[in-house]
């Protein structure tokens, strides 16, 4: 197996006295995508939110290429290379399409050559050059959705986390974002995708993990679980 | 109860209101950052402009000498050891920018270290602030007594100056100007550069700010200390004109609310308006109805808080 790009390792978590997490051990390894699957409050966006530093990790750690990275604030994990798509999107509202860019553009943490900046950003996504001075609050949610990825690609960050990008978008918005995230993929970047649908995920993970209740439920290669062998729709609900 | 008043002077309290306006803008476009965007009800901004010419007026009197340091009851004698020199030359505008950057640095170490454990919590944000304007008036009475102190208009602005066959006292025409600059250089630092973009990030969304590699809390520093640097630097360029005295705090403190609420928080431009207005109310209404000068600053902070309580160029707040 390839390096590790970022690795949970027994982590808990709680939000006040719930325990949101229990043990949870993950893996995306380097250029590689890891498929995040699980019901609503399964703690797939709990995961993000402790991968980041929003939320503290009682116990366990988190390492970003093999640096512990459990007790640092957002700013500094995000300055090892670790950038989000949140869970809603939630761009900036009060800023055009292109301080929401322009706010979040780092230099790559290994000092190579920014691979990406606002031309590749627009050369990515046309349609949010086109409306790179309008303010972001009305573009529609698929063009929010290109946002916020084009925003966390501006950081030129190492490990990308994606928390439910097809949420709410039409059939054909899925279908391109999911189109980017395969090119994305294919670029080398390390991808930790999380979805509610499996039929997404299975196709472009390399490797799937399933939370069930705070605990991994399942770790599996992909190919191991696309040709049905293993049952998981205890698992993941009925889709 | 209405006092007529002629041509001369209707001109003459024309160029007054803009004068003071500009002043009001000083004190209140930190405020507007401060209320606006990252929503702390800073009631010691007053004290703020205060210290701010309190600081001023004592720099102006004993100059920026080492002797001046050595003088400092106190800690004064720290300084003993270095010889007796000019360290700059007494300059007014020289002097307002230092009593700026040190009530900057007042400010940023009140936000740091009490506002920030306070974050959110808007009632003790008033208490903490409203106690510590109490306690920063009793120290100003301390160090610099009751007496009012008024220093020198400085020399290179003495006089008039014509527009047409006008003539306007150069000061105030001075003090419009800077307030003018100020405004500006304000609006494309936070409109404009990617530094105002990532305050406003920082404000929309501070979480997702963080995970972008936003700051976040460093920059909220900078707007609060830059916010009662203006107030204090407001304080210096004001006191040849209102002079320095105790009180001078509270009496400024409401009208910084007053534009505030009027021009709609957190907007630069309502800011800059509300400041021209409220020089225009307080000075033409003390000359013509000066029974109901308040009634007068006052209603109109009514009116729009009634009808448009996002203030006349406000956002709505959500």
């Amino acid at each position: 197996m390839a390096n590790s790009a970022l690795s949970l390792i027994d982590v808990d978590a709680f939000y006040g006295d719930s325990h949101v997490l229990e043990k949870v051990s993950l893996t995306c390894g380097e250029g590689c995508l890891l498929g995040l699957l699980g019901r609503n409050g399964a703690g797939k966006s709990t995961c993000m939110n402790v991968t980041v530093g929003l939320l503290p990790a009682r116990r366990g750690k988190v390492t970003v290429f093999g640096e512990d990275v459990t007790k640092l604030a957002p700013e500094a994990i995000s300055a090892r290379g670790v950038a989000l798509v949140p869970q809603g999107r939630r761009i900036f509202k009060s800023l055009t399409v292109r301080e929401n860019l322009i706010v979040a553009a780092r230099k790559p943490t290994n000092g190579g050559k920014a691979a990406w900046n606002l031309d590749t950003v627009f050369a990515m996504f046309p349609r949010l050059g086109e409306r790179r001075s309008q303010m972001s609050a009305h573009l529609s949610g698929g063009e929010q959705q290109m946002l916020a990825i084009g925003r966390a690609l501006m950081a030129n960050p190492r490990v990308l986390l994606m928390d439910e990008p097809s949420e709410g978008l039409a059939p054909q918005i899925v279908a391109e974002v999911m189109a980017t995230i395969r090119h994305l993929k294919a670029s080398g970047l390390s991808i930790v995708l999380v979805e509610q649908n499996p039929k997404l995920v299975f196709d472009i993970a390399d490797d799937i993990v399933i939370l069930n209740s705070g605990q991994v439920a399942v770790t599996a290669p992909a190919a191991d679980l696309r040709d049905g062998t293993a049952d998981l729709r205890q698992h993941l609900g009925v889709f | 109860m209405l006092r007529y008043i002629g041509f001369e002077e209707a001109r003459l309290l024309a160029i007054s209101s803009f004068a003071y306006g500009g002043l009001l803008f000083l004190l209140s476009s930190g405020f507007s950052l401060i209320f606006g965007l990252m929503r702390i009800p800073n009631l010691m901004h007053g004290s703020f402009f205060m210290l701010g010419a309190y600081f001023g007026v004592s720099m102006l009197e004993k100059g920026l000498t080492t002797d001046a340091l050595k003088a400092i009851p106190k800690i004064g004698g720290a300084f003993n050891f270095l010889p007796s020199f000019t360290i700059l030359p007494p300059n007014f505008f020289l002097i307002a920018i230092i009593s700026g950057l040190l009530v900057a640095g007042i400010g940023a170490l009140v936000e740091r270290y009490l506002l920030r454990r306070l974050n959110g919590q808007e009632l003790p944000q008033v208490l903490l602030t409203l106690g510590l304007s109490f306690v920063i008036a009793d120290l100003c009475l301390m160090i610099w007594t009751g007496d009012p102190w008024q220093p020198a208009t400085p020399a290179e602005l003495r006089g008039v100056v014509q527009f047409g066959t006008l003539f306007f006292p150069l000061y105030r025409v001075a003090i419009i100007g800077i307030a003018v600059v100020i405004a500006v250089a304000l609006w494309l630092m936070v409109d404009w550069t990617r530094l105002g973009a990532m305050i406003r990030a920082g404000v929309d969304d501070p979480q997702i700010a963080r995970v972008c590699g936003i700051k976040v809390s460093q920059l909220f520093t900078l707007v609060f200390a830059l916010g009662a640097g203006l107030a204090a630097f407001g304080g210096v360029v004001g006191a040849p004109y209102l002079s320095v005295y105790p009180g001078l705090d509270a009496d400024m403190l409401p009208l910084a609310l007053i534009v505030v609420i009027l021009g709609g928080t957190g907007s630069l431009l309502g800011a800059l308006v509300g400041s021209f207005l409220i020089g225009l109310l307080y000075n033409f209404g003390q000359a013509m109805v000066p029974d109901l000068s308040y009634v007068i600053l006052f209603l109109p902070m009514l009116l729009v808080l009634v009808l448009r309580p996002q203030g006349l160029f406000g956002r709505s707040i959500p």
